[in-house]
């Protein structure tokens, strides 16, 4: 069993690393590749970056600082944010990508998938998920950055996206994301019967928050805000965890 | 182009740009090379490379380097595989059965599993088979893999790392040696174990790195 990965989560818009307040005013935090480095220093395992704002003018622009991200990364990292195909794939690869992940335009076309898994390996393809509790589904998917309920039921999408050839699956708890009241535990415990590697993401808050998405079956575990303003270094997290009998890289 | 230059061959099977980051950040010099001729004269030459064994397999021999490599190899030139490049240098895979490797070294390359998850993709710990010259002090070193496949050791296996069991994480004979995790991705360690292994190849660093 490999060790236990901590993953930060960047968000990017034109380049420049950003941090909503309050969903409105976006503060800039700088360039990918600056972060990538504070990160790669502290001891993150992988990062994941989310274009926010991708479209196709922006795909020069996307190329050049994913280039720039690769060549200070000593460690993994994952693109995604509007990849809906094989050529998009390709170029973020190309520049230095590691992983790309897909979300919405894999729910509306699935083959999209198996085409990435088939040209590139499944080892690139991270398929992200963004979920919330549903009366109905127990848990329904939604696209569009969550504005965009599904009729899929998160369950049975995440096995179709094992089926289909997805390397890992990114699962988001929209219900939890920013909270900061911890995962969503019973949805990892459901999640974590996937033969393929998950990662956990939205409502840490705490230490103990982590450990407890690590012992429900997560193979690592994301976050932003935390780790962006400090509020828990990432040395500090990986201590705690190491202490409570998990494998992590120090 | 001095004697150490390295040759990366590039055949669009593997991710380029975190090794040239890599290796620029350690000081080596090194050329790209779609084919045996665009390789530097003298120096170790690197076997990068992702994706499936057979699509590889197809592709260097479309650009001349699987024909080339084994007399390069015959003449002393040392050769590195990193992740699928280790794989392919091998006898054959069962992810391409029916399709030769390089044989430069012994062994097979079988799937990982059953009763653990595959790809094996994250950090392991790698723990010495025995000692060798190109990789001092390796015991414990955490360096990220991914793959799905894996070498079975064998007497010249000089790393061993563990997913579900034990397989080869690192190989050497004579100067033809492999990497199966991504060593440019794996933090200090990796770059560390990196550094000696292409400093023992012949490769030589052209000025302190300045970080």
């Amino acid at each position: 069993m490999p060790a236990k990965r901590v993953i930060p989560c960047l968000d990017v818009k034109n380049g420049r690393v950003v941090k909503g307040i309050q969903f409105k005013q976006l503060r800039d935090l700088g360039h990918p590749a600056e972060l990538a480095r504070r990160y790669d220093q502290e001891g993150a395992d992988e990062l994941v970056f989310l274009d926010i704002a991708a479209s196709q003018e922006n795909r020069g622009t996307r190329e050049a600082w994913v280039r720039d991200v690769a060549r200070e990364l000593t460690i993994p990292f994952t693109v995604g944010g509007g990849v809906s195909s094989i050529e998009d794939a390709r170029s973020l690869l190309r520049a230095g990508a590691d992983k790309v992940a897909v979300n919405t335009a894999a729910s509306l076309r699935p083959d999209l998938v198996c085409d990435l898994a088939d040209a590139f390996g499944s080892q690139c393809v991270v398929a992200a998920v963004d979920v919330k509790r549903d009366p109905d589904l127990g848990w329904r998917v939604y696209l569009k950055g969550g504005t965009a309920p599904t009729e899929r039921s998160a369950v049975d999408w995440l096995w179709e996206l094992n089926d289909l050839g997805a390397g890992e699956i990114l699962l988001t708890s929209m219900d939890r994301d920013g909270t900061g009241d911890g995962f969503d535990l019973p949805l990892l415990d459901l999640a974590s019967e996937l033969p393929i590697p998950l990662i956990a993401s939205g409502g840490a808050g705490r230490e103990v928050h982590f450990l407890e998405a690590l012992q429900h079956g997560a193979d690592a575990v994301l976050a932003a805000t935390l780790f962006h303003e400090g509020i828990l270094p990432i040395p500090r997290l990986k201590a705690y965890l190491a202490q409570n009998d998990l494998s992590v890289r120090i | 182009m001095s004697a150490g230059t390295i040759t990366l061959i590039d055949y669009e099977a593997g991710n380029l740009a975190s090794l040239e980051g890599a290796l620029e950040r350690l000081g080596f010099p090194f050329v790209r090379a779609a084919s045996p001729d665009q390789a530097a004269e003298a120096g170790p030459i690197v076997l990068p490379g992702v994706g499936h064994f057979e699509a590889a397999q197809r592709s260097l021999r479309d650009r001349g380097w699987w024909s080339a490599l084994p007399g390069l190899v015959a003449d002393g030139r040392p050769l590195l595989g990193i992740c699928l490049g280790l794989q392919l240098l091998a006898e054959g895979s069962e992810e391409a059965p029916g399709i030769p490797g390089l044989g430069l070294i012994p062994g097979l390359v079988r799937r990982l599993g059953p009763g653990v998850k595959v790809p094996h993709m994250g950090w392991s710990q790698v723990h010495q088979a025995r000692p060798h010259p190109a990789l001092p002090d390796p015991d414990g070193a955490w360096l990220y893999f991914v793959h799905s496949y894996a070498l079975e050791p064998t007497d010249d296996t000089l790393l061993v790392a563990e997913h579900g069991r034990p397989f080869t994480a690192a190989e050497a004979r004579g100067r033809v040696m492999g990497f199966q995790p991504h060593p440019e991705k794996s933090g200090p360690d990796g770059l560390r174990l990196l550094r000696a292994a292409l400093a023992w190849m012949g490769a030589a660093a052209q000025e302190a790195p300045c970080n």
